[in-house]
């Protein structure tokens, strides 16, 4: 962190650093990214299904002129039952990852939300996927009583991720 | 179109010309400072090409100029003479004699006569004293002397590329608008989409027509590759080039290049025969290679015709039993053509022994990967004892590439022409299920046909064996060609055949090989291309 930091140990609330995440609901439970990856929000274009993709990436689609891959985070955690699917009016994050952008569904508006840095607490080390590497899960927030799962995404879309799961 | 000459002329005339400006910088450079080795070594490269370009045009008169020039230049650097003293005007006079020359050639004009400079470098070069004239001549040319910039403009490969794919994306967004202004129905707007249509046309035609360069850019550097392979593996060969002039994208004349090459050593190395051999099977003792360039509808047709020995079907057969790419039993039953598509699987080599110049475990299989990056085709014929001919089948340019529209699942996809051999529409009566696999009878050959559907979706393990009675009513089916082996696909629906802008597939997708990419269609929906060598590969190794 660039800034000088007091050495003193309080809590020092006022000067804590804000961040704005954008949050969506998944499944049950409520999810953030940082609004410097989301690049758009939209409704969901149409998409053309990708033949020989696992299930949970729904297709590419045309995002003003760009082909983007779109995936649904709730069938990749499964976060809802197999056989319930994304509604017929949904939205799409456009999220950059480090070489591309990539679309991920949502039934409902995304909401920003800003939150101090400091309340975000480490998540346990269990609840990380035990197939994955990286660490895709940033933390949790807590606020007013919500809780917020914050992801990392350029490491949830990692391409080494993407092809983990690819069927061999 | 401009003949062979006049652009070989136009190449000329924009070299001569840049020559001539560096000279004049560098002469003036070396007057400054006598001692300065570069543009001295310069200079005499300068005179040096110029006198082998402007005699391989004819143009004796420049040649001669410039000869004498390169000579005294060739003296300043052995420290024979020095830039100093009588000599400088000379050779100021030269090079400004050799911009009029060259200015001349341009115009049309007779050459000046330039026995006077000549005299004066002969005596230079003897080391006597040249004959000066009064500088008023000199201080009136000066006055008139023109500025000349050259009419040809050298660029960068990248900017044309950058170019070209900002014209794809013209396209896809004129298809658009045309089919919004359809949709929309105002006769204004439609005039103006169809005239957007019209100039994006031209627009495309005019990039791609600026990438075109001559094959003969590619094919005159084999003349020299041919001799040195040649002695290198004592054989003699006579190469015929044909079709210099026909012209294809840079890019993909780039792309061939290693496999141009790979097919001409191998011709070589195993295609002809030694002088003894060939004696002793009543050839000419000079073997004969042909590079041949041709066009064929929108295609370039790039064929290495050798008069060797040709390609042992039975050998091959042996070997890709031995390899394991086919059972014993099975090989049995191809024909010459399917054992000869062998020869490009990945590691195959016909090679016994490996030499310097071929057989080094790099196989056809690398020129095959080349050609198909490509979306072309390559075949191979050939007649055991009288030669091989390796044909390679290219589009003319990448930007655009025909492609047959189809409908499946409610989905557009596109396949593309160059790997479409035809479409059929069969009763199910007329297709046969053969040991698990539908085939259909086509003028005489039986072809494999698969659900295409069935061949993308099945995820893993093998195809389950096609059932007839799963077949209802009349079966639309697209014949795809790949290295010689024709597949079946059946769709829901033919749409239309129609030009397409292939877009690579956006990351991290691209890593499904079954697509070559996407297209946008002029209704906004995303349309995705097929590989027809990867869907090939994919039924081979998924077939019941």
């Amino acid at each position: 962190m660039p800034e000088a930091e007091p050495t003193s140990e309080k809590k020092a609330v006022k000067q804590d650093k804000l961040i704005q995440l954008i949050v969506f609901r998944l499944g049950d439970e409520e999810y953030g990214i940082r609004i410097e990856q989301v690049k758009e929000v939209t409704v969901t274009p149409e998409i053309a299904r990708m033949p020989k993709t696992p299930s949970f990436v729904k297709g590419i689609a045309n995002l003003r002129g760009d082909i983007i891959a779109i995936i649904d985070l709730e069938e990749r955690f499964k976060l809802r039952p197999a056989n319930q699917s994304m509604p017929t009016m949904s939205y799409t994050l456009a999220i950059e990852a480090k070489e591309y952008t990539i679309g991920i569904v949502v039934r409902e508006v995304p909401q920003p939300l800003s939150i101090p840095l400091s309340i975000i607490e480490k998540a346990p080390e269990f609840i990380q996927d035990m197939n994955i590497q990286d660490k895709y899960i940033e933390g949790i927030a807590k606020v007013e009583g919500r809780i917020i799962i914050v992801l990392d995404m350029p490491k949830l879309l990692s391409p080494t991720e993407i092809m983990q799961l690819q069927p061999k | 179109m401009k003949s062979r000459e006049e652009e070989y002329r136009e190449i000329f005339m924009a070299e001569a010309l840049e020559y001539y400006d560096a000279m004049s910088r560098h002469i003036s450079e070396l007057e400054k400072d006598p001692n300065d080795e570069k543009a001295l070594h310069e200079l005499f490269r300068l005179m040096h090409n110029l006198k082998a370009n402007a005699r391989a045009m004819g143009f004796n008169d420049i040649g001669e100029v410039a000869h004498r020039m390169e000579t005294i230049f060739g003296l300043i650097r052995s420290k024979e003479r020095t830039f100093s003293g009588s000599l400088v005007p000379v050779l100021f006079t030269g090079v400004d004699t050799l911009g009029g020359m060259i200015r001349a050639v341009d115009q049309d004009e007779d050459v000046a006569n330039a026995d006077q400079l000549l005299h004066n470098l002969d005596l230079l070069v003897e080391g006597e004293e040249p004959i000066l004239e009064p500088d008023e001549k000199n201080v009136d040319e000066d006055a008139t002397r023109k500025l000349e910039l050259s009419d040809l403009v050298y660029i960068q490969i990248k900017k044309l590329d950058h170019l070209l794919n900002l014209v794809g994306e013209l396209i896809i967004d004129r298809d658009r608008i045309l089919t919004l202004s359809q949709e929309i129905g105002s006769p204004a707007l439609q005039a103006a989409a169809s005239h957007l249509f019209r100039i994006a046309d031209d627009l495309q035609y005019s990039v791609m027509d600026a990438r075109l360069v001559n094959v003969g850019s590619l094919f005159n550097k084999f003349p020299r590759v041919v001799r040195d392979v040649a002695v290198a593996e004592k054989k003699e060969v006579e190469l015929t080039i044909i079709g210099q002039d026909i012209q294809i994208d840079r890019n993909i004349l780039q792309i061939i290049t290693d496999a141009l090459l790979h097919l001409v050593r191998n011709a070589i190395g195993h295609g002809l025969e030694t002088p003894e051999e060939r004696v002793r099977a009543g050839k000419p003792e000079q073997g004969s290679l042909t590079l041949s360039a041709q066009t064929e509808r929108d295609d370039v047709l790039i064929q290495v015709i050798d008069d060797g020995k040709g390609i042992d079907v039975e050998q091959v057969r042996r070997k890709a039993v031995e390899r394991g790419l086919v059972s014993a039993e099975a090989s049995r039953s191809l024909d010459a053509n399917a054992v000869r598509a062998f020869l490009f699987e990945p590691g195959f080599s016909m090679a016994k022994e490996v030499t310097d110049i071929s057989g080094r475990g790099v196989g056809l299989d690398v020129v095959k990967l080349a050609i198909d990056s490509l979306g072309g085709q390559l075949r191979v014929d050939s007649t055991l004892g009288q030669g091989t001919t390796f044909t390679l089948v290219l589009p003319t340019s990448i930007a655009v590439k025909g492609a047959l529209l189809f409908e499946l699942e409610e989905r557009s996809y596109a396949i593309p022409l160059m790997h479409t051999d035809s479409v059929v529409s069969l009763q199910p009566k007329e297709l046969h299920v053969v040991g698990g696999i539908l085939m259909a009878r086509l003028l005489g050959e039986n072809v494999p046909v698969v659900d295409l559907r069935q061949l993308l979706h099945n995820s893993d393990g093998a195809l389950l064996p096609a059932v007839k009675a799963e077949l209802q009513g009349r079966q639309d089916i697209i014949i795809v060609n790949y290295n010689n082996r024709k597949l079946g696909l059946i769709v829901d629906r033919f749409l239309r055949q129609q030009d397409i802008v292939i877009k690579p597939m956006s990351k991290p997708l691209d890593m499904i090989d079954l697509f070559g990419g996407v297209t946008l269609l002029g209704s906004g929906q995303v349309c995705l291309v097929i590989d027809v060598p990867a869907l090939t590969r994919l039924f081979l190794a998924k077939r019941p």
